[in-house]
Parts: structure tokens; C-alpha cells; sequence
């Protein structure tokens, strides 16, 4: 087993063992839940992360063809797997956050920018998958489906970027609210969110690579 | 290597086949009159944000209507194009052509909608037209150029009508939020100041549709 999976586990475990024992402040309304920081926000880092290498085997894909070489459809398969990974990652950070608006806000659903933006990066990779799953050529299917998600990526970003900034919002950091780092988030919770964010990158990256070889072993069956 | 003779001669090609065939431009300006009228019977004396939503909702899917056919030609006449544009200009002369016949039939649905449904009752002043039909001109435009690139990848998948509307509504999202933002300000009679950053925000995401289909266009044309 490769290094930096064993880094994977150990981060993790070490922030599932003191995210849930380690002190932490006591604050009004947040309580203990603000332990939910250990679990909840480190999937929406893992999520970008993802889409992110999504996006470059998307963009590499479409290179591979051009200076005469043959088209690398593995690229794109990695592309869709990377983004189906992020899709679960998403799904857990928004049942995490669910939770966690349930304690502190009093309910599990608002219409906050943070959850519209999930709402609308769920909607365009679901499209993605439904485009994938309509054709049946594999190369043309790699194509267009690498061209839509270049594509998607970026207006998702701008979505992502302007929405907090039109409306306001319940999240920290937004709408006049300051972040956690600014005033809470102290040296004790530091030294575990960010072995946490780091740990589930890994951990989802590593499900990204199982998933890709399970998907060529098919393939060549 | 862009040449601008190209574009115009795409440009020119799609409105006059736009005019000849009944079911090109006319179809969409019936289609938003219909929703216009239906809208109108439905709701008497709208809100500020209902009177929006629901203008913007029929614009969407006027613009959705247009854009949907804007790469619907047959093999052949592709194979023809292809020998005489690039495919950057093709895509530059289908999204003006777009953006063109979008705009001028989202004025249209516009004042149909003035005609029928009226503006909203907003007390103690009057609502200056000209700072909303450059909100509504720009988003529609910004809205087209979006739409013409999903239209060119719906249009390599064979017989998906109801694709084109599950790939480009959730991108069309930004867009329409600052467009909303900006017909809202000036609905509500707000001076230009307040609204021209916002303009320059929808003309940014119209360059950046078109930017990005410019670059993402040639992959996806060859075949």
C-alpha cells in the first residue's frame, strides 16, 4: 500500500478519534455541535477537489487527440469517476449540513446560497451523467461529455463565486456573518479541521482510483 | 483566421433560412405570445418579484425555444458549411444569429406582456422604461450565448428533445440571477448608476459563454 493511502487512514481516523473527544469552545447555540466542522465542511473541500481533477483529465482528454497520438478514453473515464466520487461527497456534506441546520438553525432546509449552490452543482453533474448515459459511440460520448464538463465546471465556479455575494446568508463567512477562522476556530480546532480536509481529499481520491480500475477491468472483460 | 466575411455569410445564411421556413422565427414569437397570453389570464395584479419571475420565465423558455434549434441542420448541409467556415466561426455566426433573433423576440414577448399584464402597482413613482429594456436586451443576449453552446452538444446527440433543457437550465443560473438583479433595480426605479455594475456583470457572462465557447468548440465539432 502506497504511502500517502496510509496517510489517508491515519488523518481520517485521527480526526474521527479527536473530533469527537478533543475540547472544544463552548459556544452559545453551536454547542457541541460544532464538532460538525471536523466532518462537515472537509467534504465540500474534498467535493472541489475532485471536480477539480475531474476537470483536468476532462481537459487532457481532449488534448490527447490532437497532435496526431490516439485519443486516451481512459482520460475520460477517470473524469467521470473522479466526478461520480464527488457527487457522494457532496450528498454527505449536505446530509452533514442537514444535521447541523437542524440544531442551530431549526430547520433542515432554507433557501441559503450555500445550498443552492449544491442544489445547482448536483443538477449539472446529474445532467452530466444523463448526457454520458444518451450516447452510444464511446468516443463521441467522451467528447461532448468532456466538452460539457469544462464547460459546467467553470459556470459553476461563477455561480458558486457571485450567489453569496447577491443574497444573504445563514453560513459563517457570508452575508456579513464572519467566518469561523476570523473569531473560533483556535489553534486546537485547527490542528484537527485541517488534517481532516486533508485526510478525506486523500481517502476520496483513493475511492476515485478504485472506482476508474474496477470501470477498465470491466471494460476488458 | 477569424474572418469576419465568414461569419456574417453564416449569420446571413440562418436568418434568411429562419424567414423562409414558417416553423423558424415565427414558431417562437407564437410560442411567447401563447405563454404571454396564458400568463395574463392567469394572474391579475402582480408583486414586484411575481411580475418577475414570471417575465423571466417565459423569456427563458422563449430563448430556450430558439437556441434549441439553432444547430438543426441535416448532414449535408454540415458537410457543405464545414467546407467553407472553421468551426470558430461558425459558432461566433450561430450564437449572433441566436442572440439576434432572442433579443428581438424577447422585446417582443416584452411589450406583450406590458400589453396584458401591465406593470406592477408600485406606489409613488414611475418606472423609467429605458433602464429595464437595457436589463432585459442584456440578459436575453447573455442567456443566448449560453444556450447557442448547449445547443451545438444536444445537437450531436441524436433524437433528445427534453436534453437540451436538463444540460443548459442549471447553467443558465447565473446569468438569470444577475439579469433579475438588474430589471428589479430598474423596476423599481433606480437611477443608472446603481444598475450600470450590474450591466457590465451580465456582459462579463456573455463574454465569458462566448470565450469559453470558443475554446471548447473545435473539440466538439470534429468528427
Amino acid at each position: 500500500m502506497k504511502a500517502w493511502k496510509i496517510t489517508g487512514i491515519v488523518l481520517v481516523a485521527y480526526s474521527l478519534y479527536a473530533g469527537l473527544t478533543f475540547d472544544v469552545p463552548r459556544l452559545v447555540i453551536l454547542n457541541e455541535t460544532i464538532r460538525n466542522l471536523y466532518f462537515h465542511v472537509p467534504m465540500w473541500f474534498t467535493m472541489i477537489a475532485l471536480l477539480g481533477n475531474s476537470l483536468i483529465q476532462s481537459i487532457r482528454f481532449l488534448r490527447s487527440g490532437q497532435e496526431g497520438s490516439k485519443v486516451n478514453l481512459s482520460r475520460d473515464l477517470k473524469a467521470k469517476n473522479f466526478a461520480e466520487v464527488a457527487m457522494l461527497f457532496s450528498l454527505l456534506g449536505l446530509f452533514t449540513g442537514m444535521i447541523w441546520a437542524k440544531a442551530t438553525w431549526g430547520t433542515y432546509w432554507t433557501s441559503d446560497p450555500k445550498l443552492n449552490g449544491t442544489a445547482v452543482t448536483l443538477l449539472i453533474y446529474l445532467a452530466y451523467f444523463v448526457l454520458r448515459s444518451s450516447i452510444e459511440d464511446l468516443e463521441k460520448k467522451a467528447r461532448l461529455s468532456s466538452v460539457y464538463n469544462v464547460f459546467a465546471f467553470v459556470l459553476m465556479i461563477v455561480f458558486i463565486g457571485i450567489l453569496p455575494r447577491m443574497t444573504a446568508s445563514l453560513h459563517p463567512g457570508n452575508g456579513g456573518n464572519p467566518a469561523f477562522s476570523n473569531y473560533d476556530l483556535d489553534d486546537g480546532m485547527r490542528m484537527v479541521f485541517y488534517p481532516a480536509v486533508f485526510g478525506w481529499i486523500l481517502i476520496g481520491w483513493w475511492i476515485s482510483l478504485i472506482r476508474h480500475r474496477l470501470d477498465i477491468l470491466k471494460k476488458e472483460k | 483566421m477569424l474572418r469576419a466575411k465568414a461569419i456574417k455569410t453564416i449569420f446571413l445564411w440562418d436568418w434568411e433560412l429562419q424567414y423562409r421556413r414558417s416553423s423558424g422565427w415565427f414558431v417562437s414569437l407564437l410560442f411567447s405570445a401563447v405563454v404571454t397570453f396564458l400568463t395574463s389570464l392567469l394572474i391579475k395584479n402582480p408583486t414586484a418579484n411575481t411580475w418577475l419571475a414570471l417575465m423571466w420565465m417565459i423569456l427563458i423558455f422563449s430563448a430556450l425555444q430558439i437556441a434549441s434549434k439553432a444547430f438543426s441542420a441535416n448532414d449535408g448541409q454540415y458537410y457543405y458549411v464545414n467546407q467553407l467556415v472553421n468551426p470558430l466561426e461558425l459558432l461566433i455566426g450561430k450564437s449572433l444569429s441566436t442572440s439576434f433573433s432572442t433579443l428581438l423576440i424577447s422585446l417582443l414577448s416584452f411589450l406583450l406582456f406590458y400589453l396584458w399584464v401591465g406593470f406592477p402597482n408600485i406606489s409613488d413613482h414611475q418606472t423609467p422604461l429605458f433602464p429595464l429594456l437595457i436589463s432585459i436586451s442584456l440578459g436575453s443576449v447573455a442567456l443566448s450565448f449560453t444556450l447557442s453552446f448547449t445547443s451545438a452538444i444536444a445537437s450531436k446527440v441524436d433524437g433528445n428533445a427534453s436534453l437540451m433543457s436538463i444540460l443548459s437550465i442549471p447553467l443558465l443560473l447565473p446569468t438569470l440571477l444577475v439579469s433579475l438583479r438588474a430589471s428589479k433595480l430598474a423596476l423599481l426605479g433606480q437611477s443608472i448608476e446603481q444598475i450600470y455594475p450590474i450591466w457590465i456583470g451580465e456582459l462579463s457572462l456573455c463574454g465569458l459563454s462566448l470565450a469559453l465557447g470558443a475554446i471548447l468548440f473545435p473539440y466538439l465539432w470534429r468528427s
